[in-house]
């Protein structure tokens, strides 16, 4: 599985976004997204995920040009964004319910326990999501997102409110995923758990990719030095090196 | 073509003016506030010419999804409530002088007052988004239910009750001698090429406000 | 086709459990009927003659502004939470989406009409249990329900939100107002159908454009 982004632009209003942006990512392959608040990060993930729509360019998925508006490619898609698309008064398990009805999965009660097993929540937690702490809803989201069995995983700064053990679960499942030939691309401000899983650092300057290197277990050190070097000195993202 | 069309504007008005006041005569019953009629009926057309326009620049802009229809939809809501209030205004005036009372619930005036509350629940909501592209998207998209709405509105207001002059249709209330028609069609054609003269205008006016506001953020450094 | 429904269905489901959890559209709509209720009462005058059209025109007022309440909350869940993405990549047709939301909805306001009639008839000492009038209570509560989920969509997403809803809606609702007043109070009045049916043809009108209009153009209320 091949994606390929070619001369994408993203404006809002007159003012662009994402320019000319080009990007490749495989099938089997943990891309990681980085860049300072602003960059377009999100941006490009709504664009590939067919939430925001392009000015020009093309996306190609296996050689296949497409129009991210396609509702069989989207229900492809696994998406995690800030907010977790959860519904507060109904519990973790009708949440999943709900979205397994949506995407026509056929999955039974069990099923969905067994997804809430993975991401380390009770499956008979009678509770209303309303009543879940920032780091549960967070799992429920990433259940949430892995359940119609997708393709193609999008996730925006997917570690936010996990604690240290979900941290690691998720990564333990992204690495599942990626075994199963899974196209991942995250964002994140999380070197520290996303070096340890990543196949790829991309960096989004200015609305370009500016810098691509593989990781080839770099140092957190490593890989800060050379995203500073890249972003602007002003940027207010980047963790201060030890 | 902007400049043709103001120049067009400009000798046409004057020409309806002209011809209102000394072309048309002195109606009968009423005297000279009749004389009020021409603009009237001159503003209310382009008051609804406007809002059919808007709409057909709604349905262009979701077709095309370039914002330059979006700017001519939401410079010709503008423009048309501005001319539906002064056919308000003055159909109020010739109300108070032909049967003595300011306002009536007759269908047509109903339907003007309900197409200007539209118009500014439109302006109002316009204003209110933010992202352009979605301040377009919805701007569109309540043009066009509030477009199909408007005949709705007007067969029940007319169900409801009728004293408007009825013109158009059975039962001629006001015969129209040829140098009022003329006087009539003349006002008529003046309003539609001054409104397309200021839609043009207001959307020129709109795309440099737009750029502008952009301008400081197009190449900003991060 | 039979996928369309099971997604409505399912929206559906979705919306009546979330509401009846934390009831607080239904609350906060009856509470404010029969509050409305009563200031009507002391409000206006009553006689014989009046009394038919003014008892539907007021209880129609009533349904309009406590339907307001809940038109305002039914989208709020999607926009807080940004389900809307979470809508827009799961579901085939986006129409299911508004066509769910409308008929949760009417649902709502069926309910709260059933509750409300049985107490303006003591109040107004006007039987309001004839089923042709409820019919017509039914048929603007629709057409209300299609105009007023296609701009709460909307209007959820502003930044005045709340206060930009009736500003929008009202000017929409003209011929229902006019029509569900008109036919109700001549119900009410025991006037001849022929002069009724008019209005009821209106109403069906009027209900099957806005319900067109509203299919054909919500995706582009809530996608890009």
């Amino acid at each position: 599985m091949i994606l390929e982004v070619k001369a994408l632009t993203k404006r809002y209003g007159r003012r662009k976004i994402l320019k000319e942006l080009d990007l490749t990512l495989n099938g089997g392959e943990i891309a990681c997204l980085l860049g300072p608040n602003g960059a377009g990060k999100t941006t490009l993930l709504r664009a590939l995920a067919g939430l925001a729509s392009i000015q020009s360019g093309e996306v190609s998925l296996d050689g296949e040009i497409i129009d991210f508006k396609d509702q069989t490619l989207r229900r492809r898609i696994g998406l995690i964004m800030h907010q977790p698309f959860l519904y507060e008064n109904l519990t973790g398990l009708e949440n999943l319910r709900f979205y397994a009805e949506l995407y026509q999965t056929n999955q039974t009660g069990e099923a969905l326990k067994t997804a809430l097993e993975r991401v380390g929540l009770n499956p008979s937690q009678e509770d209303p999501v309303r009543a879940y702490s920032r780091g549960m809803k967070q799992r429920l989201t990433v259940a949430r997102a892995l359940l119609h069995d997708p393709d193609i995983l999008l996730m925006d700064e997917p570690y936010t409110g996990l604690d240290q053990q979900g941290c690691k679960l998720l990564n333990q499942i992204l690495l599942e995923e990626k075994t199963a030939g899974r196209l991942i691309l995250i964002t994140t401000h999380e070197l520290d758990y996303t070096r340890q899983i990543a196949d790829r650092f991309i960096t989004l300057h200015l609305g370009r990719i500016a810098d691509e290197f593989e990781n080839h277990e770099l140092s957190l050190d490593r890989i800060q030095a050379r995203y500073q070097a890249i972003t602007a000195p002003r940027e207010i993202a980047a963790q201060e090196p030890k | 073509m902007l400049r043709i069309l103001s120049v067009l504007a400009g000798v046409l008005i004057t020409v309806a003016f002209a011809m209102v006041l000394f072309y048309a005569p002195i109606e009968l019953n009423m005297g000279l506030v009749q004389k009020v009629f021409y603009f009237h009926m001159a503003a209310a057309w382009v008051g609804m010419l406007a809002f059919l326009m808007a709409v057909i620049f709604a349905i262009q802009f979701l077709r095309i999804r370039d914002l330059k229809w979006d700017y001519l939809e939401a410079s010709s809501v503008e423009i048309g409530l501005v001319f539906t209030l002064v056919a308000n205004f003055s159909g109020m005036i010739w109300a108070k002088a032909a049967w003595n009372t300011w306002w009536t619930w007759d269908p047509r005036l109903t339907t003007t007052t309900i197409m200007a509350f539209t118009y500014i629940a439109y302006l109002l909501l316009w204003r209110g988004v933010d992202d352009p592209q979605k301040r377009a998207q919805f701007g569109a998209i309540y043009a066009i239910i509030g477009f199909a709405t408007v005949p709705l509105t007007f067969f029940s207001a007319r169900l409801l009750r009728t004293i408007h002059p009825i013109l158009i249709g059975a039962g001629m209330d006001m015969n129209l001698t040829p140098e009022m028609l003329h006087t009539m069609i003349v006002s008529v054609i003046a309003f539609t090429v001054l409104y397309s003269a200021l839609v043009i205008f207001r959307a020129d006016i709109m795309t440099r406000q737009e750029a502008h506001k952009d301008a400081h953020l197009i190449e900003e450094d991060y | 086709m039979k996928n369309w429904f099971k997604t409505v269905r399912t929206l559906v489901w979705k919306d009546l459990v979330q509401e009846w959890r934390s009831r607080d559209m239904l609350t906060a709509m009856l509470a404010f009927a029969v509050l409305a209720l009563f200031i009507f009462n002391y409000a206006m005058e009553l006689t014989p003659a009046n009394r038919a059209e003014v008892a539907s025109g007021t209880l129609w007022v009533v349904i309009l502004f406590a339907g307001t309440l809940g038109l305002n909350r039914s989208f709020t869940a999607e926009q807080d939470q940004g389900c809307f993405d979470g809508l827009v990549m799961a579901v085939p047709d986006l129409s299911a989406i508004y066509v769910a939301k409308a008929i949760t909805n009417f649902l709502m306001m069926v309910f709260l009409t059933v509750l409300v009639i049985p107490l303006y008839s003591v109040l107004y000492n006007q039987s309001m249990f004839i089923l042709s009038f409820f019919t017509v209570l039914l048929l603007g509560s629709w057409g209300y329900t299609a105009a007023g989920t296609l701009i709460s969509g909307m209007t959820v997403q502003t930044r005045m939100r709340d206060l930009l809803l009736p500003i929008l809606l009202f000017p929409l609702l003209m011929p229902v107002n006019m029509a569900v007043v008109k036919a109700a109070g001549g119900i009410l009045a025991g006037l001849p159908a022929s002069e009724i049916s008019v209005w009821i043809r209106l109403l069906v009108v009027y209900d099957v454009i806005v319900s067109v209009v509203g299919v054909m153009v919500f995706e582009y209320v809530i996608q890009e």
